[in-house]
């Protein structure tokens, strides 16, 4: 039976995800008194889609390229880059807190669709994949990765639209040139 | 003289346990539980008994009652589920799709194993105790998961019942598995362990199981008391958790 001791082993690492979602919680709930104090101000300020566009724009970034100054140009990635890690826990976190409420309400309702949870699991965890790659994203090549990738996809897809006549030319010449002959 | 030593300590802490459940009515919340330790205290004097004066047959016996203490092994794990979601009728219903679908999926394996090779169907029951006792570990697995998952509370008598059973399946399925492989390797190392482990495994039961302790109620924390209001305000909250997400991409 080696698929039943594989599938243990996917049970027990299945355990201790939920044994490290549980330490999480309990350094959720010690934070918990800081983090919404951090969303009482951020209601006062900067709504959520600003807050995330003003992070992540890289505007800021060629203002300081402007200045010519390395280390200016250091400090700023620094600081944006651990500024953007911080936003994408914070968002991780209202994750981890939205699923956790749910799952102590669902628990006690006699009525608990187990598909419609089984779509709520795998959402979940789709969100959270997201978070931990933005994490990694950001932790590898800094706050404007995304854009970076964007810019750099834009600038290939224009190489690539501008050789494109040129093969095409240079294939259409000696079909032409077949047909003329 | 040392084995005997430790047959004689084992014997006395299951008395123990089963003493202090009688004294406690700790039978009440968990019967199953003290008839297995009953029937493995039984066992063991039938066993010596068989083994001492009708040697013939103690394979026989030890094998028929060996299988008697698997089943009763499975009721604990019913009994550790029926106990800790009694009062989470969300989470047992969960519970029992999950270990519906791993049951179900242990049963295809055995199928697909059983047209692919018939000689596999008379396995020795040294195998079959083993894929039994996965089969329990697997199901004792889902349930920790699944308790963790919901933050069942489990309070200390289920606790050590749980944390004992699941010591005794773990060490019970390492030691087949040694003993169908590699015995002759680690004969020497692996003589007294077993019952080393069930002498742990028993301390343990008795330590948790010494008083009756409640268990803690659940927090509370009904948000919604309307299911469908309450998954549609989830999974409201997650696509606006996913918009803020695509913000940063489109900064």
């Amino acid at each position: 039976m080696p698929s039943l001791a594989l599938a243990a082993v996917a049970l027990f690492a299945f355990a201790l995800l939920m044994l490290r979602t549980r330490s999480e919680e309990a350094e959720d709930r010690t934070t918990r008194e800081g983090t919404s104090a951090v969303q009482r101000s951020s209601a006062r300020g900067l709504p959520p889609a600003e807050l995330a566009l003003r992070i992540f724009s890289p505007t800021d970034r060629t203002f300081i390229r402007l200045t010519r100054s390395t280390q200016l140009q250091r400090l700023y990635e620094k600081e944006r880059r651990d500024v953007a890690l911080h936003w994408v826990r914070r968002i991780s976190h209202e994750v981890r807190q939205i699923m956790r409420n749910h799952r102590l309400s669902s628990r006690q309702s006699a009525d608990l669709n187990v598909v419609a949870e089984t779509k709520l699991f795998y959402q979940y965890l789709q969100l959270r994949f997201l978070c931990v790659l933005l994490l990694v994203l950001i932790q590898i090549f800094g706050p404007h990765a995304l854009v970076d990738v964007a810019a750099y996809t834009s600038a290939l897809g224009q190489r690539i639209g501008q050789a494109l006549p040129e093969v095409t030319r240079g294939r259409r010449v000696p079909s032409s040139g077949n047909v003329a002959a | 003289m040392l084995t005997m030593t430790i047959w004689c300590v084992g014997t006395l802490l299951e008395c123990l346990v089963l003493v202090r459940g009688f004294r406690q009515a700790l039978y009440r919340q968990f019967p199953i539980f003290y008839a297995y330790l009953l029937f493995v205290i039984i066992n063991e004097f039938v066993r010596l008994a068989v083994y001492r004066w009708d040697s013939a047959h103690y394979f026989r016996v030890y094998w028929a009652t060996q299988f008697l203490s698997l089943a009763l092994g499975c009721g604990i794990i019913f009994e550790i589920y029926r106990v800790a979601l009694r009062s989470f009728p969300g989470a047992a219903r969960m519970t029992r799709y999950v270990l519906l679908i791993v049951f179900g999926a242990i049963f295809a394996k055995a199928l697909i194993l059983a047209s692919e090779d018939v000689s596999s169907l008379a396995a020795t029951s040294l195998i079959l105790e083993r894929n039994l006792r996965i089969v329990q570990a697997l199901a004792a697995l889902t349930l920790v998961s699944l308790f963790m998952w919901y933050a069942i509370p489990f309070g200390k008598n289920l606790k050590g019942i749980l944390l004992g059973y699941a010591l005794f399946i773990g060490m019970s399925i390492l030691q087949i598995t040694f003993l169908y492989y590699t015995w002759d390797r680690i004969r020497p190392l692996w003589t007294y362990a077993p019952s080393v482990a069930y002498l742990v495994v028993l301390g343990i039961w008795v330590r948790t199981l010494w008083s009756a302790q409640a268990v803690p109620a659940a927090s509370n924390v009904r948000l919604e008391s309307d299911y469908e209001m309450l998954l549609a305000t989830t999974r409201s909250q997650f696509r606006r958790t996913l918009a803020r997400l695509g913000w940063a991409a489109r900064a």
